[in-house]
């Protein structure tokens, strides 16, 4: 049976990782978890490819960092999106449908 | 923006806590993923294996996170620098030598620059708008730009009728005695100006008012603005003078203010311009102006309508105005024309100290460069990308280049201070310090200098061929024909430009020699020299000035000590009078085309104070200069080129020119040798007239004393006795003829030291640069000569083999830099008058200088060379 995961596309883990912090804030492996069961599974994440995005997404000011509590009494590091962040998913989202309705309408037209 | 730097800069600083804070992030993953396969049955070491899978590799994680926070490069520089630092600490010899070359290349351009940022932009305190412009005026027989001013009654014109001026001002220098109670009475030099000048330049008083139209009104209350330097000094920042009076030339006068610091303009104090007395005749030409444009208008437009102006006064006024013209300058051209000069001669010897360092430093680097090669492959081998060796290498040769900084800094502090104390007359407002301009200038040079001479070897081995090279233990760089190609053009450059800086040292010593050489005509020792100027409000006719100053003359003759003292209006090396005359008996000429000469009023008891022994005639009596004896003293220069061919000039009569032509006949009654006045070419006299002092009066003359004893001792007895006779006056220049004299040369001995200094600077680098390169090449062929000697060859041989590979590189450079030199010094000989020309001899010794070092750089290694054994060269390897 072949597998059904595939790779993220570049660029689109920043994309799923705003979005998911859009809700509420996180820490790195709640980030995987849930990217994980929204797509059902098909998305694959490399765990560890995670943390340098969030590193690179903190930097640009999009997300912003805090040590908390996590649900299991530990000390962890939370997530959440900034304000520019939040604009940032907007602009993006709406690109990426654009992009991907585009790319559906030529591949179902030929 | 700011918040990423923030973060960058929070990463850099806080490496620690994010390093642990990294960690505790994964680790905190990783557990909880391990609890998630724990939770779904699987037994402890199958989690964490699975765990390890999904993650992927840990340190590599860690390391694109510490990426992907951005400091990356710093952190990198970091390393890099304290790789850096232990490796020049664990070669101290090879650093030392490259820091100290390129610290006296830093050095002297740092100190240099200082003088220059002095000089030439710090001092002015005009503004920097552009928006201010001056004007020079023209006088027939004399070029562009000659500083002649334009008239008060001028000035009006071009004020009211040139609209290309919001405002335009005028201004003259005028030095003046200052007394009051404070202080000794002393001699500033001020500035009259347009009451407008300051506003116009935006400039505001520290302390008091700024002048105002009223100040200027003829019989306006006398009011002057004092200069910060003045106030320091004679008032010790008293801010209690501001409405006192002082006296200026006599006049009292009120303090209105006080300048800020860096408002200098040259002087020590500032007073309004009020058109009396001399100010209002058109043909008194002592006025400068400066003006700030309006907007649209530019130097042309402002220049075109000055010119209009200029011509239309011209026809209305020939009698004044023929001939004098008119002229718009920027600022820059203003003010730094006549230095510009100097400083960019500077600049450029040493840029080429500079450069000749940098070649050395590059050379010793490209030498290291094989016994580096290896360690370089090892690194591109473990896949350190080319950028990154160049980076390491470019940090390594910054590093050495910024410790030469500091070692320039302290040779550029130190240098800068000996200039301090070898220029006697430093102008008001001078002040060599470092500022920030120059401190931001020591440090563009020294990463500059540590790039410049970084890149060649860096580039060189980033290029290496990382198999060939460990193939071959280590022999890969400059080894091939292009790197040998790279230090010999290093070689020669050095040479060329040291050659360059020789021959201009060379001109500067002869120039220098030529006037140590030359004689002035006067025997100076022991003789005390001292000048006063009597302000005109208290003197006010001729009669009191000469009655003055004979009894003066009287007073310093009764000295004990004295043995003759004599009035003279000027000294020996220094101007005479401008005098324009014409001959007796000569056919009529233009009055605008009459010969120029120097004039000098003295006292009769002149040559005989300064031993000049008479070539015919007599020297002036007492009666000399009273009514109905007009007569006149020439050079033998004068009497040769006035009357060629005659053996004896006595008798002959000329007079100096006047508008009426009122003048009397003055007869000439004795012919004096040659003395050196302030002329053109040392060793070339120009013609020079004697008049009776009585003649001739004028306000400011010296007094000159040939001593019996050390002339410096009876300093204070001369004082005495001016103060005796006016306690207000003060005394000038109170010196010996033979300090008078190395004052007056000062700038040729200090600018030739200066350039003597740096082609010796550039000789020894080079030349110990050649020597490097001669003993590496040498080193790398011990195999070889221990062949050839093996063979048969001679010592001679060797010797020969050597000295041909370096002195090849010294004749190649050698050529070059004639050649350069040659060109340079035509193309500058026209800007550089007096200095004169290089010729054969000077091109000559500078050859030889230069293959004598060269010779002595490849001897040491040629005969290390010979000495070789070749059994011992054979077996090693």
């Amino acid at each position: 049976m072949p597998d059904q995961r595939i790779d993220l596309p570049q660029g689109s883990l920043d994309l799923l990782i705003l979005k998911t912090l859009a809700l509420e804030q996180q820490h790195g492996w709640a980030i995987s978890e849930r990217i994980q069961q929204i797509s059902s599974n098909v998305l694959q994440v490399q765990q560890g490819s995670l943390y340098p995005a969030l590193h690179r997404l903190e930097r640009r000011g999009w997300i912003k960092a805090q040590w908390g509590v996590s649900e299991n009494n530990r000390r962890a590091k939370y997530y959440a999106l900034t304000r520019t962040g939040r604009k940032k998913l907007e602009a993006d989202t709406e690109a990426w449908r654009k992009l991907s309705a585009a790319v559906a309408q030529v591949l179902d037209a030929v | 923006m700011l918040s990423e730097l923030l973060y960058r800069l929070r990463a850099l600083f806080r490496r620690k806590t994010l390093e642990g804070e990294l960690d505790d992030e994964l680790q905190f993953h990783l557990e909880k993923q391990i609890d998630k396969y724990l939770k779904s049955g699987l037994d402890r070491p199958e989690a964490v294996r699975r765990t390890r899978l999904t993650f992927g590799g840990l340190e590599q994680v860690k390391e694109e996170c510490r990426e992907a926070r951005g400091v990356f490069i710093l952190e990198t520089l970091i390393q890099d620098l304290g790789y850096a630092i232990r490796r020049w600490l664990k070669n101290p010899g090879f650093a030392l030598s490259a820091v100290t070359a390129i610290g006296l290349g830093i050095g002297v351009n740092t100190a240099v620059f200082t003088i220059a940022n002095a000089v030439l932009f710090k001092s002015i305190g005009f503004d920097g708008t552009g928006q201010i412009v001056y004007t020079v005026g023209s006088e027939p027989g004399c070029e562009l730009p000659c500083d002649t001013g334009r008239s008060y009654p001028d000035f009006l014109e071009f004020s009211r009728e040139v609209k290309a001026f919001e405002a335009l001002v005028a201004y003259g220098f005028r030095a003046v005695n200052v007394s009051d109670k404070s202080a000794f009475p002393e001699h500033y030099m001020a500035m009259e100006m347009s009451s407008n000048g300051f506003s116009v330049l935006g400039r505001k008083p520290l302390l008091g008012r700024d002048f105002i139209p009223a100040d200027e009104e003829p019989g306006a209350a006398r009011v002057a603005m004092l200069g910060y330097d003045l106030w320091e000094k004679r008032y010790e920042k008293a801010p209690s003078i501001i409405g006192k009076s002082i006296r200026v030339n006599e006049v009292p006068t009120v303090v209105i203010g006080v300048m800020p610091p860096e408002v200098r303009f040259g002087v020590d104090m500032w007073v309004p311009l009020i058109p009396v007395g001399d100010w209002q005749k058109r043909e008194y030409r002592g006025l400068m102006m400066f003006g700030r444009l309006v907007r649209g208008a530019n130097l042309r437009s402002a220049g075109a309508e000055m010119e209009t102006v200029s011509q239309r006064l011209e026809t209305e006024y020939p009698f004044s105005n023929k001939g004098v013209g008119i002229q718009v300058l920027d600022a820059k051209h203003y003010f730094y024309a006549r230095v510009r000069l100097i400083f960019v001669a500077l600049w450029i010897a040493v840029g080429f100290v500079l450069l000749v360092a940098c070649a050395n430093v590059a050379n010793l680097l490209l030498a290291q460069a094989v016994a580096r090669s290896r360690e370089v492959s090892v690194r591109m081998a473990l896949g350190a990308g080319r950028w990154r060796v160049i980076r390491q290498l470019l940090v390594e040769s910054v590093t050495l280049s910024t410790a030469g900084g500091l070692v320039g800094w302290l040779i550029a502090n130190w240098s800068v201070r000996a200039f301090v104390v070898a220029i006697p007359d430093k102008p008001p407002g001078l002040e060599f310090t470092m500022d920030p301009t120059v401190f931001g200038y020591l440090a563009v040079i020294s990463v500059g200098a540590g790039i410049l001479f970084g890149l060649a070897p860096a580039l060189r081995l980033s290029k290496l061929d990382v198999h060939l090279t460990l193939k071959e233990g280590g022999h890969g760089a400059t080894a091939g024909s292009r790197g040998r190609y790279l230090t010999g053009l290093l070689v020669v450059s050095q040479m060329a430009l040291t050659v360059m800086l020789l021959v201009g040292a060379g001109l500067m010593i002869r120039l220098f020699l030529s006037i140590y050489r030359s004689q002035m005509g006067v025997n100076t020792t022991n003789v005390l020299t001292m000048n006063m100027d009597l302000p005109h409000e208290k003197y006010p006719r001729s009669i009191d000035q000469v009655l003055f100053y004979e009894r003066l003359q009287a007073r310093l003759q009764a000295l004990p000590g004295v043995e003759i003292a004599s009035i003279a209006s000027s000294l020996p090396g220094h101007d005479g009078s401008a005098l324009t005359y014409e001959l007796e008996g000569a056919p009529p000429i233009d009055p605008r085309q009459r010969p120029h000469v120097g004039g000098l009023m003295i006292g009769p008891e002149y040559f005989r104070t300064l031993d000049v022994g008479l070539l015919l005639g007599r020297v002036f009596a007492d009666s000399d200069g009273q009514a109905g004896v007009s007569t006149v003293i020439v050079n033998h220069t004068f009497a040769t080129k006035a009357w060629p061919g005659e053996d004896n000039p006595l008798g002959k009569r000329l007079r100096l020119a006047s508008e009426d032509g009122t003048q009397p006949w003055l007869t000439v009654v004795g012919v004096v040798p040659d003395v050196f006045q302030n002329d053109m070419i040392r060793g070339q006299f120009d013609p020079l007239i004697y008049l009776p002092y009585r003649q001739q009066p004028q306000s400011s003359m010296f007094l000159v004393a040939r001593t019996r004893i050390v002339p410096g001792t009876l300093g204070n007895a001369f004082r005495r006795e001016v103060q005796a006779l006016d306690e207000n006056l003060p005394v000038v220049a109170l010196r010996t003829l033979d300090e008078d004299v190395k004052l007056r040369d000062w700038p040729i001995r200090v600018f030739g030291t200066l350039f003597a200094s740096f082609a010796t600077i550039a000789l020894l680098l080079a030349a110990v640069g050649l020597y490097a390169v001669v003993a590496h090449w040498v080193n790398g062929r011990r195999q070889e000569i221990g062949v050839r000697l093996a063979m048969g060859a001679t010592t001679a041989d060797v010797l020969g083999m050597v000295l041909k590979q370096g002195m090849r590189q010294v004749a190649l450079g050698l050529g070059l830099g004639l050649a350069a030199a040659f060109v340079l010094t035509r193309v500058l000989g026209s800007l550089l008058a007096g200095v004169g020309q290089a010729n054969l001899t000077m091109f000559l010794t500078v050859a030889l200088v230069l293959v004598g070092v060269g010779m002595l750089a490849c001897a040491i290694p040629a005969r290390r060379a010979t000495r070789v054994d070749p059994v011992v060269a054979l077996r090693c390897e």
